[in-house]
């Protein structure tokens, strides 16, 4: 599922990462050229379901192991780390940049 | 051309909470109130003093007891699990009204009364269409 490419878009469903994205954000996401950090916000292949991406903020890195979690602040509004524990960081396939629409939200990713 | 199936990402990245909302339903807690004004009923027609109406009776109680925790516990889910801060802007009155509610369960386990019994059963019925409301 990794694109090849560096540069590649997601439409983002759901909630768990309100307020830095909605349901309906589009997103620029970059291509995973280097190990995550703290505070980043990321896309990953899905854990449990490696043919479905998830986009979550990460918490800690530890041995290759990545603590995932949405930004929602109500944790019943995000499946995450906390769920299904620490990703391995080989499912990061990129970390967004630029939310490019709706464009009243257009900025970069903090 | 259109604009914006130029623009659309062809793929999703899932920002979920992945417990499904359908299985938060408030008919549970709708047929235990129902239960419970079936079994003030049943306790207060009873009349009979010979073993089967007395055990009727007995079991009628037990049951409406049951019943009323059983209510409570399907409201507690409502508030405490499907229920959001964004629906308490729209229904400010959500926490009052789960109180009440609550409130109801234990007087009708402590009485048998059926006004009581069908306070219950409209307090779920109002916990009901908001609920049914945020579905829409």
């Amino acid at each position: 599922m990794r694109p090849a490419t560096l540069l590649f878009r997601v439409a983002v469903a759901g909630r768990s990462m309100e307020p830095t994205f909605r349901d309906g954000d589009w997103l620029l996401v970059r291509s995973v050229e280097r190990p995550p950090r703290p505070g980043e916000v990321v896309v990953a292949r899905d854990p449990r379901r490696p043919e479905r991406l998830i986009v979550k903020r990460v918490h800690d890195v530890a041995d290759g192991r990545v603590t995932v979690q949405g930004d929602h602040p109500d944790p019943a509004e995000s499946t995450d780390s906390r769920q299904y524990g620490p990703i391995p960081a080989e499912a990061i396939v990129g970390r967004p940049v630029l939310r490019y629409a709706p464009l009243r939200r257009f900025g970069l990713v903090r | 051309m259109d604009l914006r199936s130029v623009f659309a990402p062809r793929l999703v990245a899932h920002a979920h909470c992945d417990i499904p909302c359908g299985i938060y339903d408030p008919s549970a807690a709708t047929i235990a109130a129902q239960t419970v004004a079936k079994m003030v009923e049943k306790i207060t027609g009873s009349t009979g003093t010979d073993e089967a109406s007395r055990n009727l009776f007995i079991r009628s109680v037990a049951v409406k007891e049951e019943h009323a925790q059983i209510c409570k516990k399907e409201l507690l889910i409502l508030w405490s699990d499907y229920f959001k801060p964004e629906h308490l802007e729209k229904y400010p009155k959500l926490h009052d009204t789960f109180w009440k509610a609550a409130k109801l369960c234990s007087k009708n386990k402590q009485s048998v009364d059926a006004k009581a019994a069908a306070d219950l059963q409209a307090a779920v019925k109002e916990i009901a269409d908001i609920f049914w409301a945020t579905k829409k």
